[in-house]
C-alpha cells in the first residue's frame, strides 16, 4: 500500500508541477513550457501513440543516456535523446590545469579505452611544444593503444550480445578484456584509467611482467577470440536480429560526420591511422577492413576484423621495437609558444581529436575535445524511427557510445 | 515473586526458550493424544466416508508444498549451471557449494518492503501474482509423478492442463495493467500476444499424440508408453515433440522467448513495479512453470515414470518375522560391525587420525551405506520409488536443457516471435496432425 496520497492535479513526473487537469500515465508530460517548435511537435501525440521514458536509469543505456521514445505500439515513431547527466566540464577543467595535469582530466572520458583519450591531447601538446618523441616511445604507444583497442572491442561485443538478451558472451569477453587490462596494469600501474602517456613519451619502459603476459596472450589470442565469437556469429537468432537493423547509407553517415568502425561499416575506408598518419603507423602493415551493408551486423563484424588487424599490428610492433629512451628531454614546467594545434587519433570508436590553443602560459587557453561517441549518438535519430522498441538498445549498442565521452 | 524473576533472569536466552518451549510442547502432546483418543474414531470414519475428498485435499496440499523446494532447486540449478557456462564460480558461500543460496533469496524476498506504486490499482495489483502462481500450481495437479502419485486422474487431463496453463497470462496482464507503468503494460501485452499465439501450435502439436494414444488422460498415456524406450511417443511423434517443446518454452516465457521480462528492453516487464513477496510469487511461478513444462514433455513424449527398459521383476522375500531371535542379533551386531569395518581404513590410512575420529567417520559412512542399501531395496522393491526417480531424473534433464538454452541464446524480437509461431510452427503442427491421421487410417 502506498503511504502518500496523491494530490489530484499534480504531475507524476515532477511534483513541483501542478496541472490544470489530471493527466493519466499515458498522456505526455512535456517540459514546462515547451522551449522549441520541435519540442512542441514531439510532445503532441497522434492517436495511439505513447511516450516512454528510457533512462537515465535503465538497465541497458550504456551509462546515463536518457531517451524519450514516442511509440506506436512497439514501433518507435520519434525520439528525443536527453544528454548531460554525466557532464563534468572536462574542457573547462583542462583550462585550469597545466599541460601535464590536463591529461588526467581527459583520461576518464571514454573510460573503456582510456589510452586514446591521453593520446590525442598528448599529441596536440607535443605539436605545440615541437617535441620529437623517441621512436621506442612511439612504438610502445602503438602497442599499448592497440591492446586497449582490442579490450574495448571485446567489451563492445559482450554488450552487444547482452542487449540482445544473451547472458554468456559478456562474461566471456570480460575474460578477454581482463587479461589485456591486467597486462596493461602491469605496464602502467592502473587497470582502467592508465594515465600512461606523457608529453614527450610514455611513463615507463616495457617491463618483464607485461612482456610475459603479452607473449602468453598473443600465443592464443586469435584462437580465443574466434572461440568466443563462435557463440554469436553462427547463432541464427543473433544474426537474424542484427541483419538489416539500423541501416545507414554512406551519404548519411558522412553527413553525420561519423567516423571509425561505424563509418567503415558503410563502405568508406576512412581510418585516421592511414588518412592522416601519425606516430609510427606509416611503418606498420595493416588493412582497413570495410563492409558495405551499414547495418548492425556489419558494424559488429567489422569490429571483429579490426581486432584481427590489431593483433597483426601488435605482432609487428614487437618485432620492430627499437632500443632507446622512452621519454624526450623536457623541462618540468611547460610553456609552449602561443599558437594552436590539432591532433586526431583513431580510437576504437572513431576519430578522437583534441584542439588545443596556447597563450604562452603553462595552462592551455582552450581545449576542445572531439568525441566520436557524441557524434555517433546523433545518428540514433536517423536510425531508430521505424524499428521496434526491442531494437533501440541493439542499435544504440552497435554504435558503441560511451556516455563519459558523450557528456564530457 | 522475586525468587522467580531472579531465577528467570539468570537463565540464558536458549535456556529461556527451552524453559518456555518444553512445558508448552508437553501440554500440546498431551492435548493431541487426548484429542486423538477422543475424536480419532470419528475422524477416521469421516475420512473413510469421504476418501476422495481427503485424497484430493492431501494431494493439493502436497502439490502446493512441493512447488517451494522445486523452485528453490531450479533457481539454484540455474545460478550454478549458468555460472559454469559463463566460466565463473557462481554461488559458493551459503551452504555446501552455495546450495542454500536460493533459500536465502527466498528469505530476502520475504523481508523486503511490499510496495504499491502511486496510481496503481491496489486490488488487481495484489491479486495478479496470486493468479499467476495458482495457475501454474494447479496445472501440477494432473501430472503423474509415479504410479499412484498424482493429484487427480482426470480423463481430460491434457485439456485441463492447457485450460489452466493459459490462465497464467491473465495474471501477467493484470500485473501489466494495474502497475501504472508503461514498461509493465508493454510486458503484459507482450505476454498476452505471445502466450495466445503459442497456445495454438502447442495444442495442435499434441492432437496427433491424442489420436495415437486414444486418450487424454495423462496416466493412461504414460501407461501406454511402458516397456522398452522405443515405445515412447517421441519416436512416433518427433515433429510433434519438437513443436511442443519450442511452444512450451514460449509458454513458460523462457529464453529465447523471454520477451515479457526482457531486462535490456523493458526493464522487468510486467514485474517492474513489484517488490517483496509479490515479486517472489512471480519468480516462483516462473520456475515452477519450467518444471511443469519439462514434466509434461517427459510425460507426453518420454515415457513419464517408465524406465527406458522393462524393469526386471524382482521380488525380495523379506520376512523379518522368520528370522526370530536372529533379527534381534542382526540389529545388535550389524551397525557396530559396519562402523568398525568402515572405520578401519580411515584409521589405517594416517597416523594423525585419532581412534575416535576414525570411528566417527566410520559411523557416518556406515549410515550412508545403510541408507544406500535401503534406497536400493526400495528402488527395486517399491514401484513408486523407482517411478518417481525416473520421472524426476528425466524432468530435471529437461530443466537442464532450459537452463542451457538460457545460457546460450539471445532473445528473439517480437515480430520474429510471431512470424515463427504463425508461419512455421502452426503449419508444421498441422502437417504433423495430418500425417498422423493418415498413418492411423492406413495402418488400421
Amino acid at each position: 500500500m502506498s503511504t502518500t496520497k496523491q494530490q489530484p492535479h499534480q504531475s507524476t513526473d515532477d511534483p513541483r508541477v501542478t496541472l490544470d487537469r489530471d493527466l493519466g500515465v499515458f498522456e505526455p508530460i512535456p517540459p514546462y513550457p515547451t522551449r522549441t517548435e520541435r519540442e512542441a511537435e514531439f510532445y503532441t501525440l497522434a492517436d495511439g501513440e505513447m511516450l516512454i521514458n528510457m533512462g537515465p536509469q535503465h538497465p541497458s543505456t550504456h551509462g546515463v543516456l536518457r531517451v524519450v521514445l514516442k511509440l506506436d505500439g512497439e514501433k518507435v515513431v520519434d525520439l528525443d535523446p536527453v544528454l548531460g547527466y554525466l557532464h563534468r566540464g572536462v574542457e573547462k577543467l583542462c583550462e585550469n590545469a597545466d599541460y601535464h595535469q590536463a591529461i588526467c582530466y581527459t583520461d576518464p572520458l571514454e573510460y573503456v579505452s582510456a589510452l586514446f583519450n591521453e593520446w590525442a591531447p598528448v599529441m596536440a601538446f607535443e605539436k605545440l611544444l615541437d617535441v620529437q618523441v623517441p621512436r621506442r616511445a612511439e612504438y610502445i604507444r602503438v602497442l599499448s593503444g592497440e591492446l586497449n583497442r582490442i579490450a574495448s572491442h571485446a567489451l563492445f561485443m559482450g554488450w552487444m550480445a547482452l542487449d540482445l538478451g544473451g547472458l554468456t558472451p559478456i562474461l566471456w569477453s570480460f575474460i578477454e578484456r581482463d587479461e589485456i587490462v591486467d597486462m596493461l596494469a602491469a605496464l602502467t600501474g592502473q587497470r582502467m584509467l592508465f594515465n600512461y602517456f606523457r608529453i614527450g613519451g610514455v611513463n615507463g619502459d616495457l617491463n618483464h611482467e607485461f612482456m610475459s603476459r603479452l607473449g602468453d596472450w598473443m600465443s592464443r589470442a586469435t584462437e580465443q577470440i574466434d572461440n568466443n565469437m563462435g557463440l554469436l556469429n553462427e547463432n541464427e537468432i543473433f544474426v537474424r536480429r542484427m541483419r538489416g537493423l539500423g541501416t545507414i547509407d554512406t551519404a548519411t553517415a558522412l553527413r553525420m560526420v561519423m567516423s571509425g568502425p561505424n563509418l567503415r561499416a558503410t563502405g568508406v575506408p576512412f581510418d585516421v591511422r592511414r588518412a592522416h598518419p601519425y606516430s609510427v603507423y606509416p611503418e606498420l602493415e595493416f588493412d582497413i577492413p570495410t563492409r558495405s551493408e551499414g547495418d548492425c551486423l556489419a558494424r559488429y563484424l567489422l569490429r571483429l576484423d579490426e581486432v584481427r588487424q590489431s593483433i597483426r599490428i601488435i605482432d609487428q610492433c614487437l618485432h620492430q621495437m627499437p632500443d632507446g629512451p622512452v621519454m624526450a628531454k623536457l623541462p618540468r614546467l611547460l610553456r609552449p609558444r602561443p599558437g594552436r594545434a590539432y591532433a586526431a587519433v583513431e580510437g576504437p570508436r572513431g576519430q578522437y581529436a583534441t584542439y588545443a590553443v596556447s597563450d604562452g602560459t603553462d595552462q592551455p587557453f582552450r581545449m576542445r575535445i572531439h568525441d566520436p561517441s557524441f557524434i555517433h549518438l546523433q545518428a540514433v535519430g536517423v536510425m531508430m524511427p521505424g524499428h521496434l522498441l526491442a531494437d533501440t538498445m541493439a542499435i544504440m549498442a552497435s554504435l558503441d557510445p560511451i556516455m563519459g565521452g558523450v557528456d564530457k | 515473586m522475586t525468587v522467580i524473576s531472579k531465577s528467570w533472569n539468570r537463565l540464558t536466552l536458549p535456556g529461556k526458550v527451552i524453559f518456555t518451549a518444553l512445558p508448552l510442547l508437553g501440554a500440546l502432546t498431551i492435548g493431541l493424544v487426548v484429542a486423538v483418543v477422543l475424536l480419532g474414531g470419528i475422524l477416521v470414519d469421516l475420512a473413510a466416508a469421504n476418501l476422495e475428498v481427503v485424497r484430493f485435499l492431501v494431494a493439493a496440499t502436497a502439490i502446493l508444498l512441493i512447488t517451494v523446494p522445486t523452485a528453490f532447486l531450479i533457481i539454484y540449478m540455474e545460478m550454478k549451471i549458468i555460472a559454469l557456462m559463463n566460466l565463473r564460480l557462481g554461488p559458493d558461500r551459503v551452504g555446501p557449494a552455495g546450495s542454500a543460496l536460493s533459500v536465502v533469496h527466498g528469505l530476502k524476498v520475504l523481508m523486503k518492503e511490499d510496495f504499491t506504486p502511486t496510481g496503481a490499482d491496489p486490488l488487481v495489483f495484489t491479486w495478479a501474482p496470486v493468479v499467476t502462481y495458482l495457475a501454474s500450481v494447479m496445472t501440477l495437479l494432473v501430472i503423474p509423478f509415479a504410479p499412484g502419485f498424482f493429484g487427480q486422474d482426470i480423463n481430460l487431463g491434457l485439456l485441463y492442463f492447457f485450460a489452466i496453463g493459459g490462465l497464467s497470462v491473465v495474471g501477467l496482464l493484470m500485473a501489466g495493467w494495474s502497475s501504472y507503468n508503461k514498461y509493465s503494460l508493454l510486458g503484459g501485452l507482450r505476454s498476452a500476444a505471445q502466450v495466445v499465439s503459442y497456445e495454438i501450435p502447442l495444442t495442435l502439436s499434441v492432437v496427433g499424440l491424442i489420436l495415437l494414444a486414444g486418450t487424454m488422460s495423462l496416466n493412461q498415456m504414460v501407461e501406454n508408453q511402458s516397456g522398452w524406450f522405443t515405445s515412447w511417443y517421441i519416436f512416433r511423434q518427433p515433429l510433434g515433440a519438437l513443436i511442443f517443446f519450442i511452444a512450451a518454452a514460449a509458454e513458460a516465457n523462457r529464453t529465447p522467448f523471454d520477451l515479457t521480462e526482457a531486462d535490456s528492453e523493458i526493464v522487468a516487464g510486467f514485474a517492474t513495479e513489484y517488490s517483496g513477496m509479490r515479486f517472489g510469487f512471480f519468480f516462483f511461478a516462473e520456475y515452477v512453470n519450467v518444471f511443469i513444462v519439462s514434466a509434461l514433455t517427459v510425460t507426453l513424449f518420454f515415457g513419464g515414470w517408465n524406465a527406458p527398459f522393462p524393469f526386471p521383476e524382482i521380488t525380495l522375500a523379506l520376512d523379518p518375522g522368520s528370522l526370530g531371535i536372529g533379527l534381534l542379533l542382526l540389529i545388535l551386531i550389524v551397525p557396530p560391525l559396519l562402523t568398525v569395518i568402515f572405520a578401519a581404513p580411515i584409521w589405517l590410512v594416517s597416523n594423525s587420525i585419532k581412534g575416535w575420529q576414525a570411528l566417527l567417520g566410520g559411523f557416518v559412512l556406515a549410515n550412508l551405506f545403510l541408507m544406500a542399501v535401503i534406497g536400493a531395496v526400495a528402488f527395486i522393491g517399491i514401484e513408486w520409488v523407482s517411478g518417481l526417480l525416473w520421472f524426476l531424473g528425466k524432468t530435471y534433464a529437461f530443466v537442464f536443457l532450459f537452463v542451457w538454452m538460457r545460457g546460450t541464446l539471445p532473445r528473439v524480437r517480437v515480430d520474429q516471435l510471431m512470424d515463427f509461431a504463425w508461419k512455421w510452427l502452426l503449419p508444421a503442427a498441422l502437417l504433423n496432425l495430418f500425417v498422423t491421421a493418415v498413418a492411423i487410417v492406413v495402418v488400421s
